[in-house]
């Protein structure tokens, strides 16, 4: 390890070193001088018969010392400072977890690349704690780490599957995580936004390599009529027009193998149609740089239907109802186990259910606005009321009834919710005086209702959805299941109806609730993750020298102080015990 | 001659007015001097009487007791003699150590034994042990007035009396001032000095250089004599040997002057005068 000279002009002193060098050896030449005989010197009597002999240099212990304690002298005047054996301040490292550092150059990926770094930091100068940051959609604090061995074992939930990093939330989690006194780290794989970071606590380390890629951007596959409608859209994301193979498949049959010719950054929509009982759908693309945007799964979509009962009396408002409730393609074929009543009377015929009360069917009151709607509620959504002509009885809203459309403060839509959480509406309407059933509004009001029923009932919103996207679940409030494609479980013991999973893994999922499976199927789409033109390596930022050596450094002086000082003691002594006699 | 030498000989001489050169009774014999002699001589002393006896000097019959009592009777008078001083001066090349004040030291000690022997009425000799024993020049007058003291020899004693052995004085007193740092067994150079003399002291004199261990450090150390060459990183080990090694030099040569009944002492030339006591200890001068 080399020591950090705080003076490093003080090495000039070492000029000394031969000047003493000088001293000695000039000290030490041989000084001729005659005696009366070589009688009394004949233990070192040498024989000059053999001819000249070369003589070593003979230096005393005292040269030695004196040489040592100048060195020493000089080390202490640069003011050497040594690194700890460890870094005082904390480290929080920020692990960018989006799916583009799984992206492998020579079988090495972006992830192992950061990996390594962090471990030459770590041998380097470990801090005294670490706290990791997975940086995906929404940052994630890990555990307080402090060896490199837990560090590791945490790392193993750095699974780069996000579609995407919010490194700007991380930072700022990281930031306030470690009460602006930690060293924060950002392994990545691409530049930062600004070039120049003037946080003197950040540093930025990318581990990109541009490369191409061919991707799946773009899945889905809705309901369309009897059938299903898949949408498949590819792109090239490199700098020259290019070529991969896509194979679909529905189970284990292939339906199309097809070679897509696709230019520089040009992407391409497949759509096609399945029928409606295909099951799950897998597209794949060759393999290249980046294996986790080539392949999708698309599940059959979910087909929601409303078992309603018209009820009504009135043979022209039910006819009526169910022309509407028919044309809205939401509506069940059977009605039995009603989950929506359409009445005309106070009474419900079903306990477990919606009900739609159709009043003022003889009313005389026609309304033709202004309207008054609550767009805030779903049956609102798309209405407009423009030019229509609304018949209702002059009563006002129960108590308990939230209007939704009003004329005046003559309530024509109201909504209510009863203990069960059962939702009870009422339409105030006489077609007879009214235009509004001809009107696109009329087919919007019962969609919209009919939607607000599905939306209520347990289940899937979707069967298929993007990564790292929240899947909607319904609950009845009993306990929920759920299995991830890794074969990990969650299990929600009470949910409160409205149930938010997280997909943080592409592939399938299953849903268990109420002793029924549903699945629906995660697909890694996002276009700049795929994008590996983007990425970069190199570092930007550097923690703060100054503070640095300050907080992470340990002056030596006094060692070499000391250390001269005992060679100096040493040196008076020889001097004293032998008169400067070469030991 | 080198001025310094001239120098340091006349204040060797300068410091030797002060002693007196101290005889041993053997040695007060000899020529015939004005020093009484251990022996009968001639003198105007009288010593004792005795019975004639054929040979003696008629003149030294007492007639005034032939007379008295018919027998033959001679006077015995206290011999006069003058004894003798061989000054042995080592020549060798190392006695003139350069950036010491050996040579300096050498001098000075041989011009005050020589002012000494003068004082104890000595006649003396001074031998320079070069190539043979030399006579030094003029030595019978003062040291101030010697000359080719010449301190570049490089032979050893031994090889010098080879070449040209010394002709000493029967019975006289002899000193051998040396560094003594010469390879080989002392104790045959000492019987050569020894034999036939009243006694013999060896003066051992060594620069400081010589006498302490060396200073630390790289030395190219230059044999003075041989100008051989050796190469040494002297430290506190180095230091202790060399002391070792001369101490063990020192006590060969007192192992040999105690066999051979000579006496010895060292000396420092840096601080000889101060290390005059020793000589006047070891009973080889004293206060004139």
């Amino acid at each position: 390890m080399i020591p950090l000279l705080t003076y490093p002009l003080a090495l000039l002193a070492l000029a000394s070193v031969p000047a003493l060098a000088a001293i000695y050896i000039l000290r030490n030449r041989f000084r001729r001088r005659q005696v009366s005989s070589l009688l009394l010197w004949q233990f070192q009597v040498q024989s000059k018969s053999g001819g000249a002999k070369i003589h070593r240099l003979q230096l005393p212990l005292l040269f030695f010392l004196e040489l040592l304690a100048l060195v020493l002298l000089v080390a202490a005047a640069t003011g050497p400072q040594w690194k700890l054996p460890q870094s005082a301040r904390p480290l929080v490292v920020i692990l960018d977890d989006s799916f583009s550092l799984q992206a492998t150059r020579d079988g090495v990926s972006a992830r192992a690349r950061a990996r390594d770094y962090l471990k030459r930091l770590f041998d380097r100068q470990p801090p005294p704690a670490t706290r990791l940051i997975l940086a995906g959609a929404v940052p994630r604090s890990l555990a307080l780490v402090r060896t490199w061995r837990e560090v590791d074992a945490e790392l193993a939930q750095w699974q780069c599957q996000a579609p995407g990093a919010d490194l700007n939330s991380a930072v700022t989690l990281a930031a306030e995580l470690g009460r602006q006194q930690a060293n924060i780290l950002v392994l990545t794989d691409h530049k930062p936004a600004e070039e120049t970071i003037s946080n003197p606590r950040l540093q930025w380390a990318a581990f990109g390599v541009p490369q191409d890629n061919f991707a799946i951007v773009n899945a889905s596959r809705t309901a369309f009529g009897d059938e299903d409608r898949c949408l498949l859209e590819v792109a090239n994301f490199s700098d020259a027009a290019r070529t991969t193979r896509l194979l679909v498949q529905t189970g284990t049959n292939a339906i199309s193998a097809t070679d897509l010719a696709l230019g520089a950054h040009e992407d391409r929509r497949l759509v096609f149609n399945l029928p409606s009982g295909a099951p799950a759908l897998r597209a794949e693309l060759e393999n290249d740089a980046l294996t986790e945007d080539n392949t999708a799964q698309l599940l059959p979509p979910i087909r929601h239907r409303v078992r309603v009962l018209v009820a009504l009396a009135d043979e022209n408002l039910a006819a009526l109802a169910n022309r509407t409730l028919d044309a809205t393609g939401l509506r069940a074929t059977i009605s039995a186990d009603p989950e929506l009543v359409i009445h005309e009377t106070d009474t419900l015929t079903g306990t477990n259910c919606w009900s739609l009360q159709w009043t003022g069917a003889a009313a005389s009151n026609a309304y033709t606005g202004p309207f008054i709607l609550d767009n805030s509620q779903p049956l609102a959504a798309g209405m407009a009321l423009n030019g229509v002509v609304w018949a209702a009885g002059a009563s006002t809203n129960a108590p308990g009834d939230l209007p939704v459309i009003l004329a005046g403060n003559i309530p024509l839509v109201s909504t209510r919710e009863d203990a069960f959480g059962l939702r009870h509406l009422t339409l105030n309407l006489n077609p007879g005086l009214s235009t509004v059933q001809d009107t696109p509004d009329w087919p919007i009001l019962f969609w919209n209702i009919l939607s607000w029923r599905i939306a209520e009932m347990p289940g899937l919103k979707e069967s298929n959805t993007r990564l790292g996207a929240a899947e909607e679940v319904k609950t009845t409030g009993g306990a929920v299941t759920l299995w991830q494609p890794d074969g990990g479980k969650k299990f929600f013991a009470q949910t409160g109806g409205d149930l938010a999973l997280e997909t943080p893994l592409p592939g399938i999922y299953f849903v268990v609730m109420d002793n029924a499976t549903n699945q629906f199927a995660v697909n890694p789409l996002a276009a700049d993750e795929s994008d590996l033109a983007a990425t970069a390596s190199g570092q930007w930022g550097k923690w703060n020298e100054a503070t640095e050596r300050r907080l992470e450094t340990a002056s030596a002086v006094w060692i070499f102080g000391l250390a001269a000082l005992a060679l100096l003691t040493a040196h008076l002594y020889f001097v004293a015990a032998a008169r400067g006699g070469g030991r | 001659m080198d001025a310094t030498l001239r120098q340091a000989l006349s204040a060797g001489e300068q410091l030797g007015i002060r002693y007196a050169l101290q005889i041993p009774q053997v040695a007060a014999s000899g020529w015939t001097g004005s020093r009484s002699g251990r022996r009968n001589g001639s003198s105007i002393d009288f010593q004792d009487y005795r019975e004639y006896e054929p040979g003696d000097d008629l003149r030294f019959i007492d007639w005034g007791i032939y007379a008295r009592t018919d027998r033959l009777t001679v006077k015995l008078y206290r011999e006069e003699v003058t004894p003798h001083l061989d000054l042995i001066l080592d020549g060798s090349a190392s006695m003139n150590l350069e950036a010491t004040a050996k040579a300096i030291g050498t001098a000075r000690l041989a011009a005050l034994l020589a002012t000494a022997a003068a004082n104890a009425q000595c006649t003396r000799a001074v031998w320079l042990v070069g190539e043979g024993f030399q006579r030094l020049a003029n030595d019978s007058l003062l040291p101030s007035a010697w000359d080719h003291l010449t301190l570049d020899s490089r032979r050893t004693p031994e090889e010098a009396y080879a070449i040209l052995p010394p002709r000493f004085r029967r019975l006289g007193v002899r000193i051998l001032v040396s560094d003594l740092l010469w390879p080989g067994d002392p104790v045959p150079t000492l019987r050569r000095l020894r034999e036939g003399a009243a006694a013999l002291f060896v003066i051992q004199l060594l620069a400081r250089d010589d006498a302490t261990p060396p200073e630390h450090g790289n030395l190219r150390v230059v044999d003075s004599e041989t100008g051989a060459e050796s190469e040494i990183y002297v430290d506190a080990g180095v230091a202790r040997q060399y002391a070792d090694n001369l101490a063990r030099l020192q006590q060969s040569w007192a192992d040999a002057c105690r066999q051979c009944g000579a006496h010895l002492t060292t000396l420092v030339a840096e601080d000889l005068e101060n290390s005059l006591p020793e000589l006047e200890q070891m009973q080889l001068l004293m206060p004139a």
